[in-house]
């Protein structure tokens, strides 16, 4: 070898072997000088470390949280977000119309058209044209706002200062395969290399019985807000009905890592980090009761509207409760007009009534539990004879206590079934002011029903009724009088329902609306209260519930003889026995929305089966405003003594599962039973990468 | 002799650096492959959730009184114009 090549080949491999040693003196200046960080532009450190690497190589997705779903007691889906897509695109426009401006519009307006046709790809839509055009029509719009179509030249090349590239939301709530695959083609593709599509979780709050749970499930409303980053955000909120509980509300969003390629499209994506699982909140309600319910009520106040012209109700309410736990089993609502559901209130815990004679069963068990009644004494309920004038007129009081029909010497248990005013007058004369006050304490009359529900209605008796000011004589000859026969106080079906629970099981019961909450797959039971004391002793309420059993019989003087006789001639069942129950008709006057005033006629009935072993309450009110011939055992009994007959059909039966379960995040999940669908992996949430939170919208 | 072990190890060095950058575009396509297949699973679990809501809804009882009353009706006219 010549001297020149060995020094040639010496400066070569001599070169190579710097680059291993500028390396590792790179390598000593990051790690050791330079104390194992950098500072980013805005003067944060960066840890040199292989975790950061891993970091900035990945990127990462929420995954938003769907709201959590409502069951019945059986497990049917009541309310339930459904996964759908938020497809919004971001279009770049091509050099070729940039430079020839006459060419744009007409490109826009193809593009429009596949993007609209593509949101009726699925040939089993209905009203495809119709939706075509409308698609079309908001594309279009969306296009010349997302472009400034308008500010920009007929003709010529495309101004440096105007903006290229548009962002616009194609469609919310896209859930059809044929749709997505028609939308996907458009991503890059060979004709639209400029646009890309961009998939978002959404999710479509369902209500599979939607007619039959408005007021109770409730509804959301969604309201955009500010963020403080200064975006604006969509948030979905529970306004009434169970779906106001806090705990619907979408918990932490899940993450999901993936990687881009050089396009940032996304090609690999990890698994979903802390899956978010919205929560399963178990109702009390029992979906076929409700069914029945709403049927039973909705049939009773449109009768009128066939055979009565005009007279008909102006509302109605039906609850159905489970005595031993106070579960609210069914309550339905029924409002004149044609209002949108969700603007009409849920008459069984929102509309105020007077009571009426339901309250006389109240008052007696009350009046015998504390001793101021002798459940053989024997009064004398005829307003012509002495008792009446020495005990009730002597009073002063304005307005006449009187019967619908004459009554003459009644025991307790006959002034039950004859409904009699006087006689309930005069058990409740028997009655000290502050015993009034208890008896308002412990049925629970005028307090929430502490079920969380918004915009309850809470009534109660007349805000001067136990006013100091008012003397003892004033006290009895109208306030005293009026709360026997459920007169000068107001409540909802629902406070009627929980004072008769009461009744029967002890002051301390209330009702139950939810009987458990699934997080995170773990169910948590909410007990039925167990520490229900003080309760009524049992002959107390044996005496008032043979009292009203016999109310729901063919005897002559029987407020409830009409239902025991439609109920005989419809289905040939003798309720005497079966059912028990108390009628109530009361006239009131009620202040309108618009600040007059109308006189109503509320219709009411309270009823239990078995009557001998109460298990099941309903109480049923229609108010009208026609005031004659509305009766409380003709038109409010019907639909509660059916309810409740439906109730013990069903309860003979199995409970009607439905094993096919539809849960949030639009899984469809077949529960056979013993098979936990919620293991974990198998939450299924995840989806496209390259995606925001949808409900974040710019 | 040198020279054959060097040019041996320099091919060795091409081969293993194509080989790594092959492998690791197999890589690439496969996630990439993953990927959509992952997103078509769900692209079908959010047809799967529309197909499931609509057929409870078919089935509900008030819509089958709804189908139910309308061939009702419908077969109350056809009589009616037979009988026209």
């Amino acid at each position: 070898m010549k001297s020149g090549e060995l020094l040639r080949i010496r400066v070569a491999f001599g070169s190579l072997g710097l680059v291993p040693v500028f390396l590792a003196g790179w390598l000593g200046w990051l790690q050791v000088v330079q104390a194992g960080t950098i500072d980013r532009r805005d003067g944060t450190p960066v840890p040199l470390s292989a975790a950061t690497a891993d970091r900035q190589g990945w990127r990462t997705e929420t995954i938003p949280a769907p709201r959590g779903t409502i069951v019945d007691r059986n497990g049917a889906t009541l309310a339930s977000d459904r996964a759908t897509y938020e497809v919004r695109t971001r279009v770049g426009a091509p050099r070729k119309v940039r430079n020839d401006l006459t060419l744009f519009r007409p490109w826009v307006a193809r593009l429009v058209n596949r993007l609209a046709l593509a949101l009726v790809a699925d040939s089993d839509m209905e009203g495809r044209d119709v939706l075509y055009e409308r698609h079309k029509k908001r594309l279009a719009s969306a296009a010349n706002r997302a472009w400034r179509i308008d500010e920009l030249p007929a003709s010529g090349a495309w101004p440096k200062s105007h903006r290229r590239t548009a962002d616009f939301l194609v469609a919310v709530g896209v859930d059809r395969l044929a749709v997505i695959h028609a939308l996907r083609a458009y991503d890059m593709s060979a004709e639209y290399p400029t646009l890309s599509m961009q998939f978002m979780h959404g999710f479509r709050r369902e209500y599979p019985y939607r007619d039959l749970t408005h007021g109770i499930v409730g509804h959301v409303n969604s309201f955009k807000t500010d963020l403080p980053s200064g975006g604006v955000k969509l948030e979905t909120i529970g306004v009434v009905g169970l779906e106001s509980f806090a705990v619907l509300e979408p918990q932490d969003s899940g993450r999901r890592r993936y990687l881009a390629d050089g396009l940032s499209r996304p090609y690999f994506a990890a698994l979903v980090e802390d899956a978010p699982e919205g929560a399963v909140l178990h109702s009390t309600l029992d979906l076929e009761l409700q069914r029945a319910a709403v049927r039973e009520l909705t049939a009773k106040c449109e009768e009128g509207l066939h055979n009565r012209k005009g007279k008909y109700a102006k509302w109605g309410a039906l609850t159905l409760v489970e005595i031993a736990t106070g579960d609210v089993l069914a309550a339905a609502s029924w409002h004149r007009g044609n209002a949108p559901a969700q603007a009409r209130p849920f008459a069984p815990y929102q509309n105020l009534f007077e009571p009426g004679s339901i309250v006389k069963p109240l008052v007696l068990g009350y009046a015998l539990e504390v001793g101021a009644l002798d459940w053989a004494q024997e009064y004398d309920c005829n307003p012509n004879h002495s008792t009446y004038r020495d005990v009730i007129r002597s009073l002063g009081r304005r307005k006449a206590v009187r019967d619908d029909h004459d009554c003459g010497l009644l025991t307790p248990h006959g002034i039950i079934v004859n409904s009699s005013n006087i006689g309930a007058a005069l058990v409740g004369l028997q009655l000290t002011r502050p015993q009034w006050q208890d008896y308002m304490l412990g049925y629970g009359i005028g307090q929430s029903l502490g079920l969380n529900l918004p915009g309850e209605s809470r009534g109660g008796n007349h805000h001067r009724s136990f006013a100091e000011e008012i003397k003892i004589r004033s006290f009895r000859a109208n306030s005293a009088i009026s709360f026997s026969f459920g007169y000068e106080m107001t409540a909802t079906v629902m406070q009627v329902a929980r004072a008769y629970v009461r009744m029967f099981r002890g002051l301390g019961a209330e009702l139950r609306l939810v009987k458990g909450l699934e997080l995170d797959g773990q169910m948590h039971d909410v007990p039925a209260k167990q520490d229900v004391s003080p309760s009524y002793r049992p002959e107390v309420i044996n005496a008032i519930r043979r009292a009203m059993s016999d109310v729901v019989s063919n005897d002559s003087h029987a407020t409830g003889r009409f239902v025991h006789q439609q109920i005989m001639k419809e289905s040939g069942v003798d309720l005497h026995g079966l059912v028990g129950g108390k009628t109530g008709t009361a006239v009131s006057p009620v202040r309108l929305l618009d600040g007059s005033r109308a006189t109503m006629r509320n219709a009411s009935f309270v009823g239990f089966l078995p009557a001998d072993n109460p298990r099941w309450l309903a109480v049923c009110v229609l108010q009208s405003d026609v005031v004659s011939r509305f009766y409380g055992g003709r038109y409010a009994a019907p639909p509660a003594v059916k309810l409740l007959l439906q109730c013990q059909k069903q309860m003979e039966r199995q409970p009607m599962h439905q094993a096919s379960q539809f849960r949030s995040g639009g899984q469809t999940r077949h529960a056979p039973s013993g098979v936990d669908l919620r293991l974990p992996g198998s939450s299924g949430w995840s989806a496209s990468v390259g995606a925001g939170v949808s409900r974040d919208t710019r | 002799m040198k020279w054959l072990i060097a040019g041996l190890l320099f091919a060795l060095a091409v081969g293993l650096a194509v080989g790594t950058a092959g492998i690791r575009a197999e890589n690439v396509v496969a996630r990439r492959t993953v990927e959509q297949q992952y997103r078509a699973i769900h692209d079908r679990k959010k047809e799967l959730g529309r197909l499931w809501f609509q057929r409870l809804q078919a089935v509900s009882p008030e819509r089958l009184a709804e189908m139910h009353n309308h061939w009702l009706q419908k077969e109350s006219q056809r009589r009616q114009g037979r009988v026209q």
